[in-house]
């Protein structure tokens, strides 16, 4: 069982409230949505959570661990997976080594050639098991973001954090990290989904998170949050928002001509 | 060195709080969830100063660090420095001789503006390339071979600016060339690991240049007479010179204060050389790029400046500025393929020290690091290991501001 | 498969060839010379490739490490002593009918002192080189790791120069120091065999260079199998990752500082044993090893051999080292003296600045990798079809 217990997290940058008191819980291998607008926090969130950055009050349970105060190695070995917003593939290390690093960090004694089984079954699971020995720079931007995925496997957390996975990818390349979420989570694994693209993120998540100004206004299904005040403000209210806005208004206005 | 323990203890209390403060005031403010960027220095500032005395306040009661926190332990700390030395020491010279002391100050503050203007040169390179060139000796170097070329062996009797003008031109020329041939290829995806291929490949050239000259011109010592001869003159009277007492080989001033001649020449030019580059950065339409690019690269390029065109400039005009410094400082020095090692090794001490990147920095840089090692070599006694650790002084300060404040005192944050 | 056999079987008769070298150049001592200083360039270009191409921390401090390793071995033969009567002056520690007496430092020297009480026909030996270069060993472990954490949050060019600080400070500290290394006249050390050595039912006496070549030649190949066999194994993998991106090695659950660490106190004690053995082979260290020029040398081995791969760079040093003795005759055309002493180094340091910009691999690890035929050919399918991919994305 799978238990995520984020209690009243605030974090000042100098005189900025990044976050402010935010407070959910994760319970068995749910599948999370967290959006809001640019700067609402979300990616401040995920590195507290990771232990990139300590939070100024409030703390972090995973397991019944305390997390927060651990380094992001411990964090990881402790169970919680993520990626970054920008691809971060090791790109002078061939792809299978990349899969290696969290093998082997996560199992101290374990020899190199006790994953490589592992290792193709995840390349093959991401169609990748042709660049098996390929650099990771040699991979094009979407081949590098299922290379973090396939990571991610290897480490084999139970919470798994993805920032932005759909970014700028390939529309079929997009199709794989959808199967990849949805096969993983019913597996038995929890995800957080940080997304731009409303479309997917409504249709993916079963449960989404909105935060706007560093407060979490909305917390539950996506049909209900959809229709939240709160949040069609969050995201109306700002003027300044390049991909957001437009498809939020797109997507409720669809949304509400369904409905009507 | 009669109490030479007051001055040890002094230092051992220094040394000691000032540790104790860099190590445990970042984790204190990191705890309390305080800006802990300056917390390092500031701490170890305030501990060398005061000790527990100043630390425990500083941990327990201050909600937040300002300059003063730093400045003023600074101050405290040189004084409890200059008072053990002078209770350990009090037939030094430095403690009883004070026109030897003002000597010492205005000659440090003269070197230091030309340390000022090559550190400047290096700084300029780093805010706009992001690289730091460790060729920046060579080029000093290479400024001070080709005025003694030109007015010493080529052309005998060529005025002196006139060397240092060719000198500009040369280092300029070499630092064009070796931009666009290496350096360039950094910003088209050329080279692999950018930033580790600057070090070494300016290290490269660094090697080369030196060895290309001790090819050339073999190891002789060279020696440039001085640029210019000063007239005679005694104010105010020549009976009673008082005031200012001018000769061809030294300035003194209020009867007090001596300059060598060559020196005052080489800072009366770092000067003149210092405000041409203040007016070209920040009057003319190509100075004004080249800081535009420096803060943000992007928006420049956007508002139609080409960025690779001002890494060109700002290589041409930094290796430039170190070999305008040492084409100035030839008459002071002899001159040697490898003069140029310790000159680099200083100018990263000063711009570490200033910031890297920063301007007004690396100047003020200059100026500290000048006075410093007046003092040390003037004050420090047994003479011959204070001889041999004064290389050491400077790479001390700048392994310690890495470790307390990377960006040094004027930089920008990282 | 094929292939890897044919591999390691040239790499046994390079082995073997360089085991058996001596015999065929017994009589040329100045080749053999120059073979035990190519295994010492070697040992330090494969070692900072380790550091730097492996791991990604560019320091310019690793030869101060060599010359913390050098002196350690050197102070210790001057002032370490074993004795058969205690001097009952200096500070001792009996050992059986020995007496182990470590000499001060400052002052008179306590032994001299100590011989009025010592009974006539005590013995005063030199310890063996050993103990001294294991010693030297540790030390280049301890400031390897003390300045290993000291770097830890400083990430390249800050990196650089703080190691630049450090490696001037040694220096100058051993410039300095008169009373103890004798600054810069040298610090003298007694051969690595005062006595000579029996060798396969030879006699050799301490000048011969045959047994220091086989010492430095076993240096040489153990440090390439151990590290060798970090680079293969999860040290190798964690370092490079850390190398590749802090925050994701992290996340994946690398403990970055302590392989951070770690690597600069391997490498800097293999560059200590390095060092103290090179230091008893030579005779004499001065301060002149931490010049500028030596990092030089052994960085610019290590590139041109090729930073990531530790063979590369232990070829590139040995070549190197050969081609700079061999190109030290001047000669003269016509009026000009050609002084090589010099102008190799210009052409050294222009191969240097050409190598870092055209092959960024460096000249020798290509070759071991079409040998291996790992990597190229692979990698260029795989960009191609990366810029494929890339075109139709770019479409869609």
């Amino acid at each position: 069982m799978i238990e995520l217990d984020v209690n009243h997290i605030k974090k000042n940058f100098g005189g900025l409230q990044a976050l402010n008191d935010v407070t959910f819980k994760v319970r068995g291998p749910e599948l999370i949505g967290l959006i809001g607008p640019n700067g609402a926090g979300k990616t401040t969130l995920t590195n507290i959570l990771d232990g990139l950055i300590r939070p100024s009050s409030g703390t972090v349970y995973l397991n019944g661990r305390r997390i927060d105060t651990l380094p992001p190695y411990q964090v990881a070995r402790a169970g919680l997976g993520r990626t970054f917003q920008v691809t971060r593939a090791f790109r002078r290390m061939t792809v299978l080594e990349n899969l290696m690093v969290p093998a082997l960090a996560m199992h101290p004694t374990a020899r190199q050639h006790d994953f490589l089984d592992k290792a193709m079954e995840v390349l093959k699971f991401l169609t990748m098991d042709h660049l098996v020995n390929e650099y990771g720079r040699a991979l094009s931007g979407g081949q590098q973001k299922l290379l973090e995925l396939g990571r991610l496997l290897m480490l084999d957390p139970d919470l798994i954090i993805l920032d932005e996975p759909f970014a700028g990818v390939h529309p079929k390349l997009m199709e794989i990290i959808y199967e990849y979420i949805t096969t993983v989570n019913a597996q038995g694994k929890a995800f957080i989904i940080i997304s731009h693209d409303m479309e997917t993120i409504f249709t993916l998540s079963r449960r989404l998170l909105v935060l706007n100004f560093g407060e979490l206004i909305a917390d539950g299904d996506p049909d209900v949050v959809r229709h939240d005040p709160a949040v069609i403000e969050a995201y109306l209210g700002e003027e300044e928002e390049e991909a957001g806005p437009a498809m939020v208004e797109t997507y409720l206005g669809k949304d509400k001509r369904q409905d009507a | 060195m009669e109490h030479a323990s007051y001055f040890f203890l002094a230092l051992l209390w220094i040394v000691g709080w000032g540790t104790v403060g860099a190590v445990v005031t970042p984790r204190i403010y990191g705890r309390k969830d305080l800006d802990v960027s300056q917390a390092s220095l500031a701490g170890a500032a305030t501990g060398a100063a005061g000790g527990p005395f100043a630390l425990l306040p500083l941990w327990y009661l201050t909600p937040e660090l300002t300059w003063k926190w730093v400045a003023i332990p600074s101050i405290v700390i040189v004084i409890i420095f200059a008072g053990s030395f002078a209770a350990a020491d009090p037939n030094n010279l430095c403690v009883t001789n004070s026109g030897f002391v003002a000597t010492q100050l205005v000659n440090g503050l003269v070197i230091g503006t030309i340390y000022g203007l090559m550190a400047l040169g290096l700084t300029l390179i780093f805010s706009i390339l992001g690289v730091v060139s460790f060729a920046h000796g060579e080029f000093y170097m290479l400024g001070g071979m080709a005025v003694f070329y030109l007015t010493d062996v080529w052309f005998p009797g060529l005025h002196p600016l006139v060397g240092v003008l060719g000198a500009a031109v040369l280092t300029f020329v070499i630092g064009v060339i070796f931009e666009r041939l290496f350096l360039r290829a950094m910003n088209t995806g050329q080279v692999e690991r950018p930033g580790e291929y600057a070090i070494l490949v300016t290290f490269g050239l660094g090697f080369f240049l030196q060895y290309l000259t001790l090819a050339l011109v073999g190891a002789n010592p060279k020696k440039v007479p001085r640029f210019f001869e000063y007239p005679t003159i005694s104010l105010p009277s020549a009976d009673n010179p008082t005031l200012l007492k001018v000769t061809a080989g030294t300035i003194k001033m209020f009867n007090l204060i001596s300059i060598p001649s060559p020196r005052f020449t080489a800072a009366l030019i770092a000067l003149i050389l210092l405000v041409l580059l203040m007016w070209f950065l920040y009057y003319t339409w190509i100075g004004k790029a080249l800081r535009a690019v420096s803060q943000d690269r992007q928006a420049a390029a956007v508002t139609g400046i080409n960025p690779d065109t001002m890494n060109t400039l700002a290589f041409g005009l930094g290796t430039m500025l170190a070999g305008l410094s040492g084409a100035s400082l030839v008459q002071v020095f002899s001159w040697v393929p490898w003069v140029g090692i310790p000159a680099s090794a200083r100018s990263f001490v000063i711009i570490v020290l200033g910031g890297m990147g920063s301007l007004p920095g690396a100047f003020i840089g200059g100026l500290i690091v000048g006075l410093v090692e007046a003092a040390g070599a003037g004050c420090v006694p047994d003479p011959q290991r204070a001889a041999s650790y004064i290389p050491a002084y400077g790479m001390l300060i700048l392994t310690l501001v890495l470790l307390l404040k990377p960006t040094g005192l004027f930089g920008r944050e990282l | 498969m094929n292939r890897t056999k044919w591999l390691w079987g040239l790499a046994a008769a390079v082995g073997l060839l360089l085991i058996a070298a001596p015999a065929l150049l017994e009589s040329y001592p100045y080749i053999m010379h120059i073979a035990i200083v190519a295994f010492f360039y070697a040992i330090l270009a494969s070692s900072w490739s380790l550091l730097a191409g492996y791991a990604g921390q560019f320091s310019f401090g690793h030869m101060a490490f060599m010359a913390i390793g050098a002196y350690t071995a050197g102070i210790f033969g001057k002032y370490v002593r074993l004795t058969t009567a205690p001097t009952g002056v200096c500070s001792e520690i009996p050992m059986g009918n020995h007496w182990l007496v470590l000499v001060n430092f400052f002052g008179d020297n306590c032994l001299e002192l100590g011989k009025a009480n010592m009974p006539v026909g005590t013995l005063i030996y030199r310890l063996p080189a050993l103990p001294g270069i294991i010693l030297g060993i540790i030390m280049g472990g301890i400031f390897g790791l003390l300045v290993g954490v000291l770097v830890l949050r400083l990430r390249r060019t800050y990196l650089a120069l703080f190691t630049i600080g450090f490696s001037e400070i040694v220096r100058v500290t051993f410039n300095a120091e008169i009373d103890i290394t004798n600054g810069p006249n040298g610090l003298e050390l007694a051969p690595l065999f005062p006595n000579g050595v029996h060798l396969f039912g030879f006699y050799f006496n301490s000048a011969n260079k045959i047994p220091p070549y086989y010492v430095m030649l076993m240096l040489f190949l153990v440090s390439m199998a151990v590290m060798y066999w970090l680079s293969i194994s999860r040290f190798g993998l964690f370092i490079r990752s850390i190398r590749e991106d802090e925050e994701a090695a992290a996340a994946l659950g690398v403990h970055i500082v302590r392989y951070k660490v770690l690597v600069f106190v391997v490498t800097s004690m293999i560059a200590a044993a390095a060092g103290a053995v090179e230091a008893h082979y030579i005779g004499v260290i001065t301060p002149n090893i931490l010049l500028i020029l030596q990092m030089s040398l052994v960085i610019s081995m290590a590139v041109i051999g090729g930073l990531e791969s530790l063979v590369g760079a232990a070829i590139g040093a040995i070549i190197i080292e050969f081609a700079l003795e061999f190109l030290r005759t001047s000669f003269t055309i016509g009026p000009i003296v050609v002084d090589m002493t010099t102008w190799r180094l210009v052409f050294f340091g222009l191969l240097l600045m050409l190598t870092l910009r055209f092959w960024t691999n460096g000249l020798i690890y290509p070759i071991i990798q079409r040998l291996t035929r790992s990597g190229v050919a692979e990698e260029t399918v795989a960009m191609r079809q990366a810029a494929v991919e890339g075109a139709v994305e770019g479409q869609g």
